[in-house]
Formats: C-alpha cells, sequence, structure tokens
C-alpha cells in the first residue's frame, strides 16, 4: 500500500498533514508522538511582527464543532525563525509556512522571507482568515482580490505556493479559479465557516469578538462539497480540509478531489489524532483494496 | 504531559451538583504538582472539546478531581460509572511554586476554588500552612473535612451559617496578627480573587492564584485560552493558562 502523494513537486510521505492554527509549530504535540509520521506540518499563520491576538474569551463549544476567533497571536517571522525553525528543521516531514498580512506589502515581504528559509518546503497564502480586521479574509473575498494577491505574492515566492481559500464566499469554484489564474501552484480548502455562538442567559455573545470561525465535524459535509466544486473548476491539486476525524473522512476528501488533507481541529479534540489517522489510513485504504493512495483522486462517481 | 486512559474507580455527589471523581490507571503516571490539572475528554461526539480540571488528590496510579456541574460537559462527565474509560492529558501546567525562602503559606481558597490547594502539604511538607476556606453558606461547604486532617483551616461563611461570618479575605485578615505569611496561593471566584489582590498589595505579600479561562487544546498550540500577563520589562503578553499557568502572580493580572 503506497501512501505516498505529491503536491506541487513536493513528495509528501502521506497525505495527512496539520493545519495552520491546530498544531503550533509542532513541538508541543512532538510530547505525545514523533510527528515525523505526518506527511507535512503546516505552521500557525505568521505575520511579520508579533501579535498578540484578539480578547478572551476566544472559543466557544457548538455541538460537534467550535469557534475560534484567535486572530492571529504569533510571534512574528523573526521569533519564528529564531524559535521554531531549527525545531522543524530537525523533522522528516514536509514544513508549509502559513503566511498572512494587512496589506500586499506585507504578504510580498513575508514570502521573500519565508522562502529563504531552508527548513520551509511550502508556502501556504493565509486570505481567509476570518478574525482579523484588516486583511486577511479581505483579499480572499472577491474572485479578482484572489487573483491579484496571488499574482503579486507568486513574484516573491521562490517555494511551491498554496493559496487558502474561504468557504465565505459567493461561488467557491470562482475564487479557485482565480487562485489558479493568479499562478497559484495548488489550493486548500475550506479554512472556517464564519459563526457566532450566544449566552441566552447574559444575552451576550460567547466570544470576545463577537463572531469567529467555525470548524470542527459539523463543517465537513460543507468542506467536501466545496472541495467537490473546486475540484471541477482546476487543474492543480487542492488540499482539502474541514472537520477530518478519522481516515475515512481522508478518503472522501479525496475521492472528491484532494490530492492530500489537512488535520485541524481533531488536534484540538485529542492530541494524538493526526497520528492515529497515518496509522489508519493505510488499513481503510487495504480494506478497500487501494494500492496507491493517489489513485482516488477525483474519483467521485456521479451522473 | 502524557494522554493517558484512566478507568474510573469512584464517582459520588459531595454537594449539590459537586463530584468527586477518582480516576485509576494501570501505568505509571507521571510526576505531578499541587496546582497543575488534566484535560479529559467528554465522551460525547457532539462536545468536541476537552474539559480541564485541577489535581485535587494524587498519587503514583490515581488522581482525584472536584468537578462542579457547570453545563452539558461537565455534566456528561459526572454522569459516567465506576469501570467506564476515559482519556485525559496529564499533567499540565505549571502548579504552585513557592519559593524556598517561603516559609509560612497561606491558603485562600473559595468554593470549589479550594480543590487546587490540598495537595500543597504532600508537594512541599516544610512549610507552614495555614488554610482560609470560604463558602456562601453552610450547605456549600465542601473539602473543609479533608483540609481539617491536614491543615490549620479558619472556615468562613458569606452568611454566617457556619464558620466565620463574612467573605474569606476579612477572616484572612482577622487572623494577621497569629499567622502573617511570606506567601499566599489562592483559588476562586474572580469576586474573592480581587479582594486577595487587593490584600495581597496592602500587606507587601506576594500572591499566586490558579486562574480558569475557556481552553481547546490544553496543550499549548492553539492559542485560545490566553490571558493578559504583565512582563518584567513593563510589557503585557497574552500568555497560555495552559502551559504558562494556570498559576500566575496575582499582580501580573488584570483582574
Amino acid at each position: 500500500m503506497n501512501t505516498k502523494v505529491t503536491i506541487a513537486g513536493v513528495e509528501f510521505k502521506n497525505p495527512i498533514i496539520t493545519a495552520s492554527g491546530t498544531f503550533g509549530f509542532g513541538k508541543e504535540y512532538s510530547e505525545f508522538y514523533d510527528i515525523s509520521v505526518l506527511g507535512g506540518i503546516c505552521t500557525k499563520g505568521l505575520t511579520l511582527e508579533r501579535r498578540e491576538g484578539n480578547k478572551s474569551p476566544r472559543i466557544a463549544e457548538t455541538n460537534m464543532g467550535i469557534i475560534n476567533s484567535v486572530g492571529l497571536q504569533n510571534p512574528g517571522i523573526d521569533g519564528f525563525i529564531k524559535e521554531d525553525v531549527p525545531f522543524l528543521d530537525s523533522l522528516d516531514t514536509v514544513v508549509i509556512a502559513n503566511i498572512a498580512g494587512n496589506t500586499e506589502q506585507d504578504y510580498t515581504a513575508l514570502a521573500e522571507k519565508v522562502s529563504a528559509i531552508k527548513a520551509v518546503d511550502m508556502v501556504e497564502l493565509n486570505i481567509s482568515c476570518p478574525n482579523v480586521k484588516a486583511g486577511g479574509m479581505a483579499f480572499g473575498v472577491l474572485p479578482q482580490s484572489v487573483e491579484n494577491i496571488t499574482k503579486a505574492v507568486k513574484k516573491y515566492c521562490k517555494k511551491p505556493l498554496i493559496v487558502k481559500l474561504s468557504p465565505n464566499v459567493a461561488n467557491i469554484a470562482d475564487n479557485a479559479r482565480s487562485a489558479e489564474n493568479g499562478g497559484a501552484d495548488a489550493i486548500s480548502l475550506i479554512n472556517t465557516v464564519a459563526g457566532m455562538a450566544v449566552d441566552y442567559r447574559t444575552r451576550k455573545p460567547i466570544l470576545a469578538n463577537v463572531s469567529g470561525g467555525l470548524s470542527g465535524p459539523a463543517i465537513k459535509p460543507i468542506a467536501l462539497k466545496m472541495v467537490h466544486e473546486a475540484y471541477k473548476a482546476v487543474k492543480i491539486p487542492i488540499i482539502g480540509m474541514g472537520g477530518i476525524m478519522c481516515a475515512e473522512d481522508v478518503l472522501e476528501f479525496m475521492i472528491v478531489g484532494a490530492s492530500a488533507v489537512q488535520v485541524g481541529s481533531a488536534n484540538i479534540f485529542d492530541p494524538q489524532a493526526a497520528q492515529r489517522i497515518v496509522n489508519d489510513l493505510t488499513t481503510v485504504a487495504k480494506s478497500c483494496n487501494i494500492d496507491n493512495i493517489s489513485d482516488i483522486v477525483g474519483t467521485l462517481k456521479w451522473q | 504531559m502524557k494522554d493517558i486512559e484512566f478507568t474510573v474507580k469512584e464517582i459520588k455527589e459531595i454537594a449539590s451538583g459537586i463530584f468527586s471523581i477518582t480516576l485509576f490507571s494501570d501505568e505509571e503516571l507521571p510526576p505531578m504538582r499541587c496546582g497543575q490539572f488534566l484535560h479529559m475528554e467528554v465522551k460525547d461526539d457532539a462536545l468536541p472539546l476537552r474539559r480541564p480540571f485541577c489535581l485535587y488528590k494524587f498519587d503514583e496510579h490515581s488522581v482525584t478531581l472536584i468537578v462542579a456541574v457547570v453545563g452539558k460537559g461537565t455534566k456528561k462527565i459526572c454522569a459516567m460509572k465506576s469501570g467506564e474509560k476515559v482519556r485525559a492529558i496529564i499533567p499540565i501546567g505549571n502548579g504552585f511554586m513557592p519559593a524556598p525562602e517561603h516559609k509560612k503559606i497561606a491558603l485562600i481558597g473559595g468554593g470549589v476554588g479550594c480543590a487546587p490547594l490540598f495537595a500543597l502539604k504532600q508537594c512541599y511538607p516544610d512549610k507552614e500552612y495555614k488554610a482560609f476556606l470560604g463558602f456562601s453558606s453552610k450547605d456549600n461547604i465542601v473539602l473543609y473535612e479533608d483540609f481539617k486532617k491536614e491543615y490549620d483551616v479558619v472556615l468562613s461563611t458569606d452568611d454566617g451559617s457556619a464558620g466565620e461570618k463574612g467573605y474569606v479575605t476579612d477572616a484572612f485578615k482577622r487572623h494577621l496578627s497569629e499567622f502573617m505569611p511570606d506567601i499566599i496561593l489562592t483559588c476562586g471566584s474572580e469576586n474573592m480573587l480581587k479582594a486577595v489582590a487587593k490584600v495581597s498589595k496592602e500587606l507587601s505579600v506576594p500572591a499566586y492564584m490558579s486562574g480558569e479561562n475557556r481552553m481547546a487544546c490544553g496543550v499549548g498550540a492553539c492559542l485560545v485560552c490566553t490571558c493578559a500577563v504583565k512582563q518584567k520589562d513593563g510589557s503585557v503578553r497574552n500568555m497560555r493558562a495552559c502551559v504558562d499557568g494556570p498559576v500566575f502572580n496575582i499582580a501580573d493580572l488584570e483582574l
């Protein structure tokens, strides 16, 4: 059973990547297992300067999901290079740096900086964070702005560029095509679904930020549909995500068109989730007579 | 930190809506410190987040938690049966760490907030202690009998239905002539903690509190449980309640 997948020339030992914001920079989870078993790790969203993020509370649990409003708290690119890159460099797994900013210049400067880091194999462009006031999702809503920012970043990015798409848009296929037209080497979707939670007793929102991004099993059906639509719209590879909890979920995402997947909230629910999914994937795939995991990408039977 | 499968050994309701839960592990548990906590699954697909509980009592193979039913998750947890399996990450956080020069320690606990203070003597047996336990009224008293076995205890209730009448911080102040601590270790309601912060400042006696915040991963990765903490250079940074805390110097927090 071959679990290898290749995206934009980068080889992953298996299609399981931990999603940005749910895995820190890997250190915390390495206390629980050897994280080199993962296909890849996507870092917490990085900005040029250190950021403190939003006020607390930043998390609300809802049925089969969570809503977060962390707001890109991170050590900044220089802090990342100093504190986290040496550890990431020691791992035998693909490292994807997730970058975010307020302006086009922020994104291009970051793309240039992360491209120079040897440990970074790919760059994920975060234009879909619902939790920051400026930039973030503002670049990711209108198809034209997706294309423009992708084009601008592509000029400075010397590593394969993945554009992470927001589900909070009119037509996901249009945005996927815009990323492709802008020169993206791959796309990843979906980021969190905008949502809120309210306490009926206090009549206050649970989150200090009022609203945030919903993730977890609650959004899986939305994510599957959007990956399917994006797959029909573009030729570049897709990294699918949204509520993946088990190996069976991974196969579903690959069948609708994902070449690899990201596991996010599941890490938060269970520190060993990503490792468990990697281990189970071989067994589940074998039970479906799959010899090559990449053979099932886009094999959905419909019509 | 380790993710361990425990067996529920005993669950009993020790006061209305407050349960004592003892978990057993065949595997020897990692070393634990008073003020640290564990992060336990709810075993309900609809409630995916784990729940943090401080360690009340612990030894090499078991831990006892004090859990108040405050929502769906704690309700489900307190409805577990003995023999049931449940996973938890243990131990998490810094815990209480009095320095060698802190020889006289005042414990100030409010309600179920008394729980994280109980194991101090087990971890630091060579200190002198006095415990001040405050409750709203007689019917809400918990853990008092356990504390009495280990500590010199001053009990107080807001309504005077048991022990000294009034707030626990007032009881603490009344006993200062006989017990002036080098350090205060505390846990309880926000209002109680504000009062402790005030008295700590007045007396110039440092106070460390175990705080609480809505939490998700419990291992320091997701950054949702952060609180604003004053740094040595005067700046304020958002630190993780789970692994940078849950114990902070009360003077560094905005209460």
